[in-house]
């Protein structure tokens, strides 16, 4: 009787388990399915349009009319977008860096770049055809092995990314694919990721392209506005004390928080809660914070702005505030270089005033030291004649000369138009010598403060 | 002695009573009164769902005014250099209502909150340098904005958070926890163009990394517990 209980008890459990193992091993399975035809989509999408792509970059190189050209090279351009969005979702054992990606948004913004420059009546060097066809040439290649893979899949069931070594690679015997496509040797891929990275080492050999655009060089090489000279750990230390007295904190004993590498590099500094950062080039402070704990506020954003200007002259800056963020207990003040009533607005630094005692407790000189020079304006139209190129109907609220950043490092000197249109507000960038609009930025009103998009 | 009762004074003292209630739990709006600890109703969910809309995390929602909305408030309050008492009064609502606002345009026509990509790039940031000083956080956010600027990679904020292995906190699901308002708000600094990463594209936790790849990357500074590199 008691056995039978117990017998009774036990297979119950097991037909149980059984059936829950079973719902477990479906539900899995779905996820799996689920994985792999998202896979499988981002592959296949991406051949696809690779594929346009190498159709729409032949065509854009032999479009006539400039129509038809402007045409194409637009799809170029969308055809990478959406190609290199594909390319980001295929799995990967890990992210790095991708030349085909890298191909990918190259081609697109070279062909955007044209487009834009046709569609506003220019025309193509024979060095950018060149470039064009220079381009396609690469891209052939690339097409035919990501549709091998494709067909790869169903011939010799391809896996989506390499399986762990095996005991005997690890033990040396044998390469693995990887190891094997970075060394460019041409072993066949066992997995379409390292299908990928092999075209990905065949594209790193190739020299890269020349061209000018947003993604051709991404930042300045050296800093532009960096003084000469190298200042010792000592200097540096001098610099952050002279620094500390401007902005009001006495007494204070900073300690070394290490080096810091690359175009801006030198000494970080910690004082009590504060970070801090002096270049070693120069000797400048390139970046102050302070996370101290902020009490209930006590002025306005106003008055804030009024201590804003005076931190700035109390550190030797001749700058004008162009916007603010408030974030509560502090607010963030954009401040730029104004010559000769041009304002410069690569030339930047940020600065944030606490709320409670209005001190300044933040810093960012990077981008004015990154970007400052002498610069030689060209001779430019007169306000009258440009207001004249605007749109009808265009309310100029306000207005000034300036210099923008377009595309990449390019500096671009105009008028900025702030003003209204059909409820909208936006600001206007004209060239100051051809009156070209060169950029239109919509003002949208936050909870924080304006935003520029 | 016998008590009359009149019957319009009945109902009378009825209504005053009902509407007494009612004011209390249906009508009442966010801002009506003020809320403090044991406070309960719809108006308490309202601050609530506010509270961790903006990072100020207390479990869920559920209109009881316990120990842990009052720490969020009390945490709010500090950020917000407004008074710090706990209770949820004309101020403290007041700022609430204006930071959960939407973007207007300049007509003042609402065009949406506008946050989408620093909504994104917030749970980035919470998932991947909780527990890192703040300015370490911002440099997380501008790695991912960097990457975004740099030609060998995906061109939008998804795109790089969701890359295949790109974050483990993608892998392990940690991205999809509500972003703490240190997050947030390091995020927004990085999308209005701070970068205290120096123009870095990966970050790594020395102690943890073994990956050749990304040892092999030229540094640029250690913020914290993470190593910036190109």
């Amino acid at each position: 009787m008691h056995r039978k209980v117990w017998i009774g008890a036990l297979t119950l459990a097991f037909v149980i388990s059984l059936g829950w193992g079973v719902s477990e091993y479906r539900q899995a399975e779905k996820y799996r399915l689920a994985d792999e035809n998202n896979n499988r989509r981002a592959l296949t999408d991406f051949a696809s349009h690779l594929d346009q792509l190498e159709t729409d970059l032949a065509k854009g190189d032999v479009a006539s009319n400039p129509a038809q050209k402007i045409l194409y090279l637009s799809q170029v351009s969308s055809k990478s977008d959406s190609a290199l969005k594909d390319f980001a979702q295929i799995p990967a054992e890990q992210a790095g860096l991708s030349y085909v990606g890298q191909f990918l948004t190259q081609s697109g913004d070279f062909a955007k770049t044209l487009a834009q420059r046709i569609a506003g009546g220019g025309t193509m060097t024979t060095e950018e055809e060149k470039t064009l066809r220079d381009m396609h040439e690469r891209l052939m290649p690339v097409n035919q092995k990501v549709q091998d893979l494709i067909t790869r899949i169903d011939t010799e069931n391809l896996v989506w990314t390499d399986p762990a070594p095996s005991i005997k690679q690890r033990l040396g015997f044998g390469t693995q694919v990887a190891e094997a496509s970075a060394d460019g040797s041409e072993t066949l891929s066992k997995s379409v990721r390292s299908g990928l990275d092999q075209l990905d080492a065949s594209l790193q050999k190739l020299p890269p392209f020349s061209y000018t655009g947003e993604y051709a060089t991404r930042v300045v090489e050296k800093p532009l506005g960096l003084p000469a000279g190298e200042v010792t750990r000592d200097q540096a230390l001098a610099k952050v004390r002279d620094f500390l007295s401007k902005i009001g904190y006495a007494n204070t004993t900073p300690e070394l928080d290490g080096e810091t590498q690359g175009e801006l590099g030198g000494y970080k500094w910690k004082i009590n809660e504060a970070y801090m950062e002096v270049s070693r080039q120069g000797g400048v402070i390139t970046l102050f914070r302070d996370q101290r704990s902020i009490e209930p506020r006590t002025i306005s954003i106003e008055e804030a702005a009024k201590k804003a200007n005076a931190a700035l002259q109390s550190l030797g800056w001749q700058l004008v505030i162009t916007s603010s963020e408030d974030f509560g207990s502090y607010v963030q003040f954009d401040a730029v270089v104004e010559e000769n009533g041009v304002r410069i607005y690569p030339d930047k630094v940020r600065l944030m005033i606490a709320l409670d005692n209005g001190k300044l407790v933040g810093l960012d000189t990077v981008p004015y030291y990154a970007f400052h020079h002498s610069r030689t304006f060209p001779k430019k139209l007169t306000m009258d004649q440009v207001l004249r190129k605007l749109r009808p109907n265009f309310q100029v609220v306000e207005s000034r000369l300036a210099v923008i950043v377009k595309s990449g490092n390019q500096e671009i000197y105009c008028y900025e138009f702030r003003g209204r249109y059909q409820g909208e507000e936006y600001l206007l960038y004209l060239n100051a010598a051809t009156g070209v609009e060169e950029n239109i930025r919509r003002i949208i009103k936050t909870p924080r403060g304006e935003y520029l998009k | 002695m016998k008590v009359h009762i009149r019957p319009w004074a009945l109902v009378i003292a009825i209504g005053l009573i009902a509407s007494i209630a009612l004011s209390g739990f249906a009508y009442a709006a966010l801002g009506d009164r003020l809320l403090g600890r044991g406070s309960k109703g719809s108006e308490v969910i309202e601050l609530q769902k506010k509270l961790i809309q903006l990072g100020y995390t207390l479990g869920k929602a559920d209109g009881k005014f316990g120990s842990k909305t009052e720490a969020a408030v009390r945490r709010f309050q500090k950020e917000h250099g407004l008074r710090v008492d706990g209770l949820a009064g004309t101020q403290t609502i007041k700022e609430l209502k204006r930071l959960t606002g939407q973007s207007t345009n300049a007509t003042g026509k609402a065009v949406g909150y506008k946050n989408t990509d620093t909504n994104l790039l917030a749970r980035t940031v919470n998932a991947e340098a909780r527990g890192e000083p703040y300015i370490g956080q911002v440099a997380v956010a501008a790695v991912i904005l960097n990457r975004i600027a740099d030609p060998a990679f995906p061109k939008t904020i998804a795109d790089i958070v969701y890359q295949p292995r790109a974050f483990s906190s993608v892998d392990d699901g940690q991205i999809n926890l509500p972003p703490s308002a240190s997050a947030i708000r390091a995020a927004q600094e990085a999308i209005n163009g701070s970068d205290p990463s120096g123009g870095a594209l990966f970050f790594f936790a020395p102690a943890k990394t073994k990956n050749k790849f990304i040892w092999s990357r030229p540094q640029i500074k250690q913020i914290g517990n993470h190593i910036f590199t190109k």
